[in-house]
């Protein structure tokens, strides 16, 4: 199990993995906003998706779990 | 002075004056945040460190 | 009566017949930077006054900047005073936030080797044959900060101001292009790849509001004739972090901000007159401007890089790039250059410390160089 963690304070713009899907290492998790700029979130490892955690237009922090990878 | 040396000086005094007092005030604001420590407000959810 | 027809239709060909080869030039150049900041985006608030008042001051017989002239006018009460680039420094204190540089405040050192453009192309310009006061505003164009820029420039080369100021903006939104190859070059791969731990929340409101005040008195004592600058950024942000003041920190960075960013633009503009700005000197502005933009880079990322290896690896070199002060866009590109290499790396907070530290360095050097020139009896 390995938590997708929010890099920094922003705010979720859209979620690309789905639950269940297969992702690739530095594949887009999610998509952030921070600063006016636009940040990928990444898978940190290759495996499953099970869990998203955050939607849209929700503030994250970097304590926040955006998604769980198993 | 020749312009070499004026500029030289700028160099050396400015480069090194502008370190400087930034640092200071880098160790300024340690103190700062040492004085007066940030206390974690308390979130609706999410687990805290 | 017919003499009387004839006179009145010369008067109308007066324009025409006063138009020399240089308006034409200047006429054409305006356009330009209009094209640059309309079509292309290039710091638009200030490129398309500048432009349009180039094309204004390059009208003949309008005098637009003689005794009375609006331009004129405007240039007298807010440039040659120094009114504007203040104001505008309000406006930019009261919309700076400067968290991410007080989570870890040794980020402020890597902003003061930003600086580094400043002094080395001074002493390129010397070489080249410009005046001490003139170098000293062409270095300042590393300060990579319009309003410091214009300020140090309408004090020691009022008539370098066209080109100064023209050279300070257009490189400020050409930092994306400047600094990646630089960063590539001086960084190592394994440099390239540190991943920086998230910033987390270590700042107080007290100490958020006690910084601007502690800032000004001590970069103030140091550095005297700096205060105006210092002192007007940082009441901007205590406008800001104090929370007290909601309608004057609106007003700073709202309406004084734009109405000063028209006034300011308009009056560089017409210090663009053709006989003043068509001149070999310029185009060797335009080209010591770039060198120190990219000495500020080089330096940042020296300074990086040291900082990476005093701190065994916790910093990225990469977010050196950033001390240089052009805001935000220097911090964008670290992150975006960061997570260009390694995917899993998120610079944009750390890189946005050492971009405003690039702020407070780029006010602080220009302060000190006030200063050291009173002391070698210059200003």
């Amino acid at each position: 199990m390995t938590e997708v963690m929010a890099p920094m304070d922003g705010k979720i713009l859209h979620v690309k993995a789905k639950v269940g899907e297969r992702v690739q290492e530095d594949q887009t998790v999610a998509v952030m906003e921070a600063m006016k700029m636009e940040i990928q979130i990444v898978a940190p490892v290759a495996g499953t998706v099970v869990e998203i955690r955050v939607e849209p237009g929700q503030a994250v922090d970097p304590d926040t779990i955006v998604a769980v990878i198993q | 002075m020749n312009d070499l040396g004026f500029g030289l000086a700028l160099l050396v005094v400015g480069m090194g004056g502008t370190l400087l007092s930034l640092w200071i005030l880098s160790l300024l604001v340690l103190l700062l945040k040492r004085f007066f420590p940030y206390e974690e407000v308390k979130k609706a959810d999410g687990p805290s460190h | 009566m017919n003499e009387a027809l004839w006179a009145g239709f010369e008067g109308l060909l007066l324009g025409v017949s006063h138009l020399t080869l240089g308006h034409l030039v200047m006429l054409v150049i305006g356009g330009l930077l209009l094209y640059l900041g309309i079509r292309h985006g290039f710091e638009p608030l200030l490129l398309v006054p500048i432009g349009f008042g180039a094309i204004l001051v390059n009208i003949p017989l309008a005098g637009l900047m003689e005794k009375g002239g609006i331009l004129r006018t405007f240039y007298d009460a807010g440039v040659l005073t120094e009114i504007f680039p203040l104001l505008i420094f309000v406006g930019i204190g009261a919309m700076t936030d400067f968290t991410p540089l007080l989570e870890n405040p040794k980020i402020l050192l890597l902003g003061a080797a930003g600086q580094f453009g400043i002094f080395s192309t001074l002493l390129l310009a010397l070489a080249l044959g410009f005046t001490r006061p003139e170098s000293v505003s062409i270095g300042i164009i590393g300060a990579c900060d319009g309003p410091t820029a214009i300020y140090v420039t309408s004090r020691f080369a009022p008539h370098l101001l066209g080109a100064v100021s023209v050279a300070a903006y257009s490189y400020m939104s050409l930092v994306p292009l400047i600094q990646p190859p630089i960063m590539k070059l001086l960084t190592t791969e394994r440099e390239k790849n540190v991943v920086m731990a998230p910033v987390r929340k270590s700042v107080s409101g007290r100490t958020k509001i006690l910084f601007p005040i502690v800032a000004t008195v001590l970069t103030s004592i140091i550095a005297p004739l700096g205060t105006p600058l210092m002192g007007m950024i940082m009441l901007g942000n205590l406008l800001k972090e104090s929370g007290v003041v909601a309608r004057l920190k609106q007003a700073s960075e709202q309406e004084i901000a734009n109405v000063v960013t028209l006034l300011l633009g308009l009056s560089i503009g017409a210090t663009m007159q053709a006989e003043r700005f068509l001149k070999i000197e310029t185009l060797l502005i335009m080209v010591l401007g770039l060198v120190a933009i990219a000495l500020d880079t080089v330096m940042g990322l020296l300074f990086g890089k040291l900082m990476c290896l005093a701190t065994r690896g916790k910093i990225n070199p990469l977010i050196g790039a950033a001390g240089i002060s052009a805001f935000p866009m220097a911090a964008r590109v670290a992150q975006t250059e960061g997570q260009r290499y390694n995917k899993k790396n998120y610079l944009l907070m750390h890189a946005m410390g050492a971009n405003t530290g690039g702020q407070i360095g780029s006010v602080m050097a220009a302060a000190i160089m006030l200063s050291v020139l009173r002391g070698l009896g210059i200003g």
